[in-house]
């Protein structure tokens, strides 16, 4: 229904308009000539431009045909330059400058200048009326569920093409073969080549080629060798010589990559049957190519001359044309990777990078007359990596967007013009050759598949099944490639061109209605294997890498190098040499890994957030906040002990929304900050990305913040001198140093994150020394070692290596007999992860501990994150609600940015010391017991603030934990403007303190 | 060398070598040569020496536990042809037509599940995932990031609640996978 209407619509547009463009011509007094001179010049001289630019590739390319019969062309798209029209022009021109001068010219009122829009605005209407197909194709799921949507594409050209021709509108010849090649097929390959899943492509690389290169030439050559034959018999009525018979022939071979997409996008069988004929579609097109100029050349040349010299050099100029097209791809590929390299202060320009780029690999290519298909598969396959990880998430969403779109209009347009031409071209309708065509098409294929999928069964882990074989022959579909192909055709050459047209018109509705129509119940009839779109879980990506590496590994045992072998070594060359070249960032080595884990969080964020997302809008302000902890029980009972300079101690009441929202915060920041890709960045309410922050909060934040230090420093002034440092079990920062740490956070505040891993691991009761006699001046080195170089997992994780802190010969020993794989084979430098952690190794390392640590003496909570974050009644606010024994560090709650483990760890260990603080009242001897005993302590607190000095005697802080505060600050920035509120809180403290 | 290997290789050898492995008898010699050319020391038996002395096992980040996967059998330190080639046996692709039980999928998974267990309690805790993740990432990687991905694994697979992954819970984290094809090696004939 949508359909008709827009078939409708645009017919009316064509009435409106189609006078005029083909009439223009003939009668110079179109409302156009009213025009003034200069106006009129204007345009005029801008058609002329347009006009003298592409000249040149007109006269190149031997236009077709029908272009010269149709002289008043509706324009062809884009690049509208037919000689004919061009010369129209300049008549036109002439003719009205003449009649201009003879009149006197008063200014117009109004002016229609269609004429000067026209190409675009009639370009404009194709797509617009392609889209409005679609939307109806999509809403009619009758439909939709039948027809694969090319076919409905090129039933819609067909019926304007039908409008267009009854109604002598104008005489369309859209699709030329230049617009094609040089417009519209560019953005389809591109996409494909992008989004080209690499390791499927390159894993059957090796079948791919074998179809595309030997599966291409069988196919051309049987089919024109079968054709000449039976045309000897005198059935098509016409002589077709062979040359010409095999440039027929190679151009009706090829696999079309476009009716390939659109045709298995919808089907969506298992991705490595898709990627066999997908693949083959995309790389055949360089023998396509290939054999296409050869026979041209030759029919040219007429059948007598060619020599074997000729032959020599049409094999050269494949394998020419082939790997010329990928290595200018691949070149062009890591230039591209290179120059986004420097984007980062341009984000914007990132996807023009892209395409254009690969554009132009794709120009460079057909400059040299070779594959320009295959350098912009390359150009993208190659780039995408690189790319992918320097440009930032928006640009990664736009490019995503804007080359699927690029890539489903040129489709949509190369179909609906196939309908269009359909109907204006010049056919010549030869039954027999056409039947044939199809029947040889068709038992070619089928051949052809069955004999080379034998041939790689021989070298394929996974065989290529029955069912699989026939897919891939059903899916031999031919589209426009060959359209196109066949329409440069030089009919003065080739006499038979319009035999040749009307065949691959044929072979191309064949294909695209019958298969098309019909692969879809097929694959489901045959119980073709579909594929799941879904991402790999992080378990699927994680195993199956190790599996390949296993395999690989047993591959070398075994002595034979596979495919794996290779993907290895260009994955070891490629992170050693190529990826820090061209890649901003720190690379590591599986970059999978991290970005599948990036991505579940980032659904899993989305998901919460849908779910849970505005649950109250009961704003919890900063100011109410203030004034909860000014006057909780609980700041009064701190008060015996210590003094607490900071609002991080104030008693803070979360709110659902609160919960709701660190909650959140917690899925969504504390893994992503880190990560490369910044993923994390395309959705954030709180986490608010660094830069963004300093330009925002930065001085208000400080404003505020000095406020409320003030504030609340001044409650507590006068007991603050008097009171002894208590201990608490957790140190403190101070003030200044946190908030300036918490600004520049990524360099130092990951440091310190991982220092804390250690210290808490430290911390721990587990971790405690057995000695206990530890001086701090003892301690102090060793952590000031520490906490520059940040302590390894090994050092945190392995129960034998932490004893390298305390128990210095010892555990040189123990690491000189784990990395010793032969007993007294001492030279061995460094010990491998493997070494150190393989059982047959640390056996011995046991029996010298004395009292072997293991890791089961860790509390399961400290390091389970899921727990301490989320289930943990303690310790955490969002669990800490109505438990008042413990009352979380407000510093802590939103400092929840730092990862999740660190946090975790330290929250138990904080939890734990907490309780045991409350257990026993604090006292002096209580401290001073549990300073000597804990020898950890001074070394973890000199740890946590390695950026001021240690003289925490002085002073016993809390610590206040240094990670990003961003909830905070944006809970300061909603506040910002009602700081007046903040000053009004003063006298609420003072009441405070003269209660207390 | 290849005299001396097809001699000390019997025929009643092969034929037990090929009821228990299911390879055929070209590509049970074609191993033996590659074991006996493998074996330094002409011992009849490899040492983990003369497997680390392949260079691309060296470098592989699993190649430790690759090695340590053959020891597993043997109570000395040595394996011989017997033991190797059942531990490549699970690697043979698989054929409808000849069903072995050492390469059939759960075989490969639970060989897949030994490179992570290594204290061999058919569990895989947190750091034993960890141990492999840092040697498959190498050092790039902040540890906590690690981390987290390692637990995300862990919680993601683990359904009893353990907080370990059990073969069990491997091989259904793996349903979806295409494990018979990741792990088989084309032996040549």
């Amino acid at each position: 229904m949508k359909t008709m209407k827009c078939v409708l619509l645009f017919s009316c547009v064509v009435a409106l308009v189609s006078p005029r463009c083909v009439a223009l011509p003939n009668t110079p007094t179109e409302p156009h000539h009213v025009v003034s001179p200069t106006n009129f010049y204007n345009a005029s001289s801008a058609h002329d431009n347009l006009l003298d630019d592409h000249s040149g590739v007109v006269a190149k390319t031997d236009i077709l045909d029908h272009v010269s019969d149709y002289p008043h062309g509706f324009s062809d798209g884009g690049h509208g330059a037919e000689e004919g029209h061009g010369a129209d022009h300049g008549a036109g021109h002439g003719a009205g400058h003449g009649s201009g001068h003879g009149q006197i010219e008063r200014y117009p009122v109004a002016v229609i200048d269609f004429e000067r829009v026209q190409t675009p605005f009639i370009i404009g209407l194709w797509i617009f009326c392609a889209c409005l197909g679609k939307i109806g194709f999509h809403m009619t799921p009758k439909l939709s569920n039948v027809f694969p949507e090319s076919c409905m594409l090129i039933v819609l050209g067909v019926l304007i093409g039908l409008l267009l021709f009854y109604t002598q509108a104008a005489s369309v010849s859209p699709l030329t073969a230049d617009v094609f090649f040089l417009y519209m097929l560019p953005p389809i390959i591109l996409d494909a080549g992008y989004f080209m899943p690499n390791r499927l492509f390159f894993d059957h690389l090796g079948t791919i080629l074998v179809f595309a290169v030997l599966g291409t030439i069988w196919n051309a050559l049987t089919i024109g060798i079968s054709l000449y034959v039976v045309g000897l018999a005198g059935i098509f009525s016409t002589n077709i010589p062979i040359l010409h018979m095999l440039l027929f022939s190679s151009l009706i071979s090829a696999v079309d990559p476009v009716a390939v997409l659109a045709v298995f996008e919808e089907i969506h069988v298992e991705e490595v049957l898709y990627i066999l004929v997908f693949g083959e579609s995309l790389l055949n097109d360089g023998v396509t190519v290939v054999l296409y100029h050869l026979f041209e050349g030759y029919s040219e040349l007429g059948e007598e001359n060619v020599q074997v010299v000729d032959i020599v050099s049409g094999i050269v100029s494949f394998l020419l044309v082939a790997l010329g097209g990928t290595a200018i791809g691949i070149i062009w590929g890591f230039l591209t990777a290179f120059v986004t390299r420097f984007t980062s202060g341009v984000r914007v320009i990132e996807p023009i990078f892209v395409f254009v780029m690969s554009y132009l690999a794709y120009l460079n290519a057909e400059i040299f007359h070779l594959s320009g298909i295959l350098s912009i598969t390359f150009c993208g396959i190659t780039m995408k990596n690189y790319v992918e990880q320097n440009i930032s998430t928006k640009s990664h969403t736009t490019i995503k967007y804007a080359m699927k779109m690029l890539a489903s209009s040129s489709e949509t347009i190369i179909f609906m013009f196939l309908g269009v031409s359909t109907v204006q071209s010049r056919h010549e309708w030869n039954t027999w050759f056409v039947i044939l065509t199809i029947v040889f098409c068709s038992i070619y294929r089928i051949l052809g598949v069955w004999i080379f999928s034998a041939m790689c069964n021989r070298f394929r882990v996974k065989k290529i099944t029955f069912v699989d074989k026939f897919i891939m022959s059903y899916g031999g579909l031919r589209g426009a490639v060959a359209f196109a192909l066949v329409l440069t055709i030089n009919v003065e050459h080739i006499p038979s061109q319009p035999i040749f047209l009307t065949a691959t018109m044929a072979m191309v509705y064949f294909t695209v209605f019958l298969q098309g129509i019909t692969i879809k119940p097929l694959t489901i009839l045959l119980g073709v294997k579909r594929a799941e779109k879904r991402t790999l879980t992080m378990n699927e990506r994680l195993h199956e890498r190790s599996m390949d590496y296993i395999t690989a590994g047993m591959e070398d045992v075994a002595g034979r190098h596979g495919n794996l072998l290779f993907r290895k070594k260009f994955k070891r060359f490629n992170n050693k040499y190529i990826t820090p070249f061209l890649v901003r960032d720190k690379n590591v080595m599986e970059p999978k890994f991290i970005e599948t884990f990036s991505q579940i969080k980032m659904n899993e964020a989305l998901q919460y957030m849908a779910t849970n997302g505005n649950a109250s809008k009961n704003i919890e302000s900063f100011t109410s906040l203030l004034r909860n902890a000014a006057t909780h029980p609980h700041l009064l009972k701190n008060n015996q002990g210590e003094w607490n300079l900071d609002v991080g101690e104030l008693e803070y009441n979360p709110t659902t929304r609160d919960i709701n929202d660190a909650k959140f915060h917690h899925l969504l920041s504390s893994e992503y900050t880190a990560v490369k890709r910044h993923r994390g960045s395309t959705y954030k309410r709180h986490a608010v990305k660094d830069d963004d922050m300093q330009t925002q909060t930065d001085v208000n934040h400080h404003n505020m913040y000095l406020h409320t230090r003030k504030f609340v420093s001044n409650i507590k002034k006068p007991s603050k001198t008097t009171s002894k440092p208590a201990e608490n079990g957790v140190v403190k920062h101070p003030m200044t140093v946190d908030t300036r740490a918490a600004f520049q956070q990524n360099g130092s505040a990951i440091k310190l994150k991982s220092d804390y891993m250690a210290h808490v691991m430290r911390d721990n009761p587990a971790f405690v020394d057995d000695d206990g006699i530890s001086s701090y001046t003892r301690d102090k080195p060793v952590s000031k070692q520490r906490s520059t170089r940040g302590p390894t997992m090994a050092e945190t994780a392995l129960p034998w290596k932490r004893y390298s802190d305390d128990d210095v010969p010892t555990s040189a020993q123990k690491v000189k007999r784990q990395m010793s794989i032969v007993p007294d084979d001492g030279d061995n430098a460094t010990p491998t992860m493997a070494e150190a952690s393989l059982p047959w190794k640390r056996l011995e390392e046991e029996e010298i501990c004395d009292q072997p640590l293991r890791q089961s003496e860790f509390p399961a909570w400290a390091s389970n994150k899921e727990y301490v974050c989320y289930y943990s009644p303690s310790s955490t606010f969002l669990g800490g609600l109505g438990k008042h024994e413990s009352y979380p560090n407000i510093r802590e709650i939103f400092g929840r940015r730092s990862s999740s483990s660190s946090v975790s760890s330290r929250r138990g260990s904080l939890k734990d010391q907490h309780i045991g603080a409350k257990e026993k009242p604090p006292s002096k001897h209580y401290l001073k017991e549990r300073v000597s005993s804990r020898s950890s302590l001074n070394e973890y607190i000199s740890h946590t603030s390695p950026l001021h000095h240690p003289d925490m005697s002085l002073h016993m802080r809390r610590h206040s934990y240094t990670g990003e505060h961003s909830l905070l600050n944006t809970t300061i920035a909603e506040e910002e403007g009602r700081r007046d509120t903040v000053i009004d809180m003063n006298p609420d403290g003072e009441r405070e303190q003269t209660r207390m | 060398m290849g005299n001396k290997s097809s001699l000390m290789l019997q025929e009643q050898d092969i034929k037990d070598i090929q009821e228990e492995t299911g390879f055929l008898p070209g590509q049970i010699e074609r191993l033996y040569s590659r074991f006996t050319s493998l074996d330094k020391g002409d011992n009849g038996s490899l040492s983990r020496e003369d497997f680390l002395r392949i260079p691309e096992l060296a470098i592989n980040p699993l190649g430790d536990r690759i090695v340590h996967a053959f020891f597993k059998e043997s109570e000395d330190d040595h394996v011989n042809f017997r033991q190797f080639v059942r531990v490549l046996a699970h690697f043979r692709p698989i054929k409808h037509n000849q069903e072995n039980n050492l390469n059939a999928r759960e075989e490969k998974l639970r060989f897949a599940f030994k490179m992570y267990d290594l204290d061999d309690d058919e569990r895989i805790s947190r750091e034993e995932l960890l141990a492999v993740l840092h040697m498959m990432v190498g050092e790039n990687i902040s540890d906590e990031q690690l981390n987290s991905i390692a637990e995300r694994t862990i919680l993601e697979a683990d359904t009893d609640g353990d907080q370990m992954i059990s073969f069990e819970e491997f091989c259904a984290a793996l349903e979806r996978s295409d494990v018979e094809q990741k792990m088989s090696i084309k032996f040549l004939k």
